[in-house]
């Protein structure tokens, strides 16, 4: 499988990686079938997303989808953040097989507990 | 595409050997007869063949009229257990096999079983080896056929083949005529001595593609008097066993390979395991967290299988890829199925540590300065990976 430039450099690169000590929120999803893990930890100021650290465990999709969303979701106000879709997070990567989608499920559902916790 | 590459891949599969490249080619150019053809032409390309034959049953210290050639180890192994089974469906429909066959193996005993027929699978414990007491415990009256790897594909375990083999004949000097030992030496030629009398059994695969030969071109060995169903009917070719036009120019290749792999057995192995040791020894140092999967004696020389805790086997694989060193995974993502691999499950670990397993396989081309250079991309693609796990992380309550 051939995966994008943009997707070889998240995965060689990836940013915002760790956990944020003053983080508002922190969520974890794991996904039962295959094992993959993503954590995502949020600091908000006045409804907005201003910084986002994440961890994975998993295949390299699942790495890099947590890597792409901590990108997409900085700066952003937590009702934006909540509109972020799975095609949102492939088209930022450049596009995934489809038995790779998983990985971009998983990122979506730990941004949405975290964000559904701060309700 | 990087700078530097480094293959340490050679058990899925080896560059050619510009020698057997030459002998084929020549053949390609030259050798263009029907082996089954009177004339000249058919005649000189029978020579070839006959030749060829007699260097891969040299490899094994088998006779020339005990070798099949095939497209390869798959249609070795499906020769091989679908050829006894068919043969000896009067006498029984039970199979011995292990836990960690390859897939060649393992799927065609599960498509047998789905017709009716009964297969013992034998644990390999935590060193990635049969137990030969199992075996005898496994055979049953109604045994036809026990089917045991030489070396194992993904761990490099070597199995007591010898051991199994010394059971079989037993069982068969009692009265079971009609059991028979298949063991699949894809990954074994070449990094080993063979000798089928030794060994005792009665089929051998081996493939040319794992010994720097062209793909497309394997042999089983099938003891004399074996009774075997050919699975490709049509034609006479190989004594009836495997009809169609003989792949000419692959049996010249696979009879130069097979040459050069005896000739130069010792050179190879030494080389091999000296930086297969070399590479274990400075991962044990520079690297915590390492499982070494199987068995740290019985086994392949050029071969290591290495966990690295806390991260899966794909992300690592891809990140050594772009450093331009090329390996291979046990993990799930990789294989395209969710279950991690289940050779290193069969070794009883946690699935985290199945799903970090990488294999490292060398070969003749590799340096030392290669394993320097994979030492270093190594231990940097671990670091950055680990730096991401959340596995060796407990998660705060938010």
């Amino acid at each position: 499988m051939s995966y994008s430039a943009a997707f070889k450099d998240h995965l060689a690169h990836p940013r915002n990686v760790g956990e944020l000590p003053e983080a508002s929120v922190i969520a974890e999803q794991t996904n039962p079938v295959c094992g993959d893990r993503l954590r995502l930890s949020l600091a908000i100021k006045d409804n907005r997303i201003e910084t986002a650290r994440y961890l994975a465990y998993g295949c390299p999709p699942t790495l890099v989808c947590g890597s792409v969303l901590t990108e997409l979701v900085t700066g952003k106000t937590t009702d934006e953040a909540k509109q972020i879709t799975r095609i949102d997070l492939l088209n930022a990567i450049g596009g995934l097989p489809s038995r790779k989608h998983h990985a971009a499920a998983l990122a979506i559902e730990a941004l949405n507990a975290a964000v559904s916790r701060l309700l | 595409m990087p700078e530097r590459r480094i293959y340490l891949d050679h058990s899925a599969t080896t560059p050619v050997d510009p020698r057997v490249a030459e002998a084929m080619a020549r053949s390609v150019l030259q050798v263009f007869g029907n082996p089954s053809s009177v004339h000249g032409f058919g005649q000189q390309a029978r020579a070839a063949v006959d030749r060829a034959r007699r260097e891969v049953a040299a490899l094994i210290d088998a006779r020339p009229n005990e070798i099949i050639f095939t497209s390869g180890g798959t249609e070795a192994n499906n020769l091989a257990i679908r050829g006894v089974c068919e043969a000896s469906v009067a006498h029984g429909r039970h199979i011995v096999t292990s836990a960690i066959e390859h897939p060649s193996v393992r799927g065609v005993c599960a498509a047998l079983e789905q017709r009716g027929w009964e297969v013992t699978r034998l644990p390999v414990y935590d060193n990635g080896i049969v137990r030969v007491e199992d075996v005898r415990e496994a055979i049953r009256p109604d045994t036809v056929l026990v089917s045991v790897m030489l070396a194992n594909n993904e761990i490099g375990t070597t199995q007591p083949v010898a051991g199994i083999g010394a059971i079989v004949r037993e069982r068969r000097a009692a009265g079971q005529r009609h059991l028979f030992l298949h063991t699949d030496a894809v990954q074994a030629a070449g990094r080993m001595a063979l000798n089928v009398e030794e060994l005792g059994c009665d089929l051998l695969t081996i493939s040319a593609h794992k010994l720097y030969a062209p793909k497309g071109i394997g042999a089983l060995y099938v003891r004399r008097g074996v009774k075997l169903a050919g699975q490709n009917i049509g034609g006479h070719q190989e004594r009836e066993r495997r009809a169609g036009t003989e792949n000419v120019p692959g049996i010249v290749a696979f009879g130069e390979a097979a040459k050069l792999a005896r000739e130069e057995l010792h050179e190879r192995t030494t080389h091999d395991s000296s930086l297969r040791d070399k590479f274990e020894r400075k991962v044990v140092e520079l690297i915590p967290d390492v499982v070494m999967n199987g068995d740290r004696y019985q086994r392949l020389p050029h071969l290591s299988n290495i966990s690295f805790r806390y991260i899966e086997g794909e992300g690592l694989l891809i990140n050594l890829d772009l450093q331009g060193v090329a390996v291979s995974t046990g993990s799930a993502c990789s294989s395209g199925t969710l279950e991690p691999s289940p050779v290193i499950r069969a070794l009883g670990v946690n699935d985290e540590i199945a799903r970090g397993s990488i294999r490292f396989s060398f070969g003749k081309e590799n340096t030392g300065e290669d394993v320097d250079y994979t030492i270093e991309v190594l231990v940097q693609a671990v670091e950055r990976l680990r730096a991401l796990s959340p596995l060796n992380r407990p998660l705060a309550v938010s």
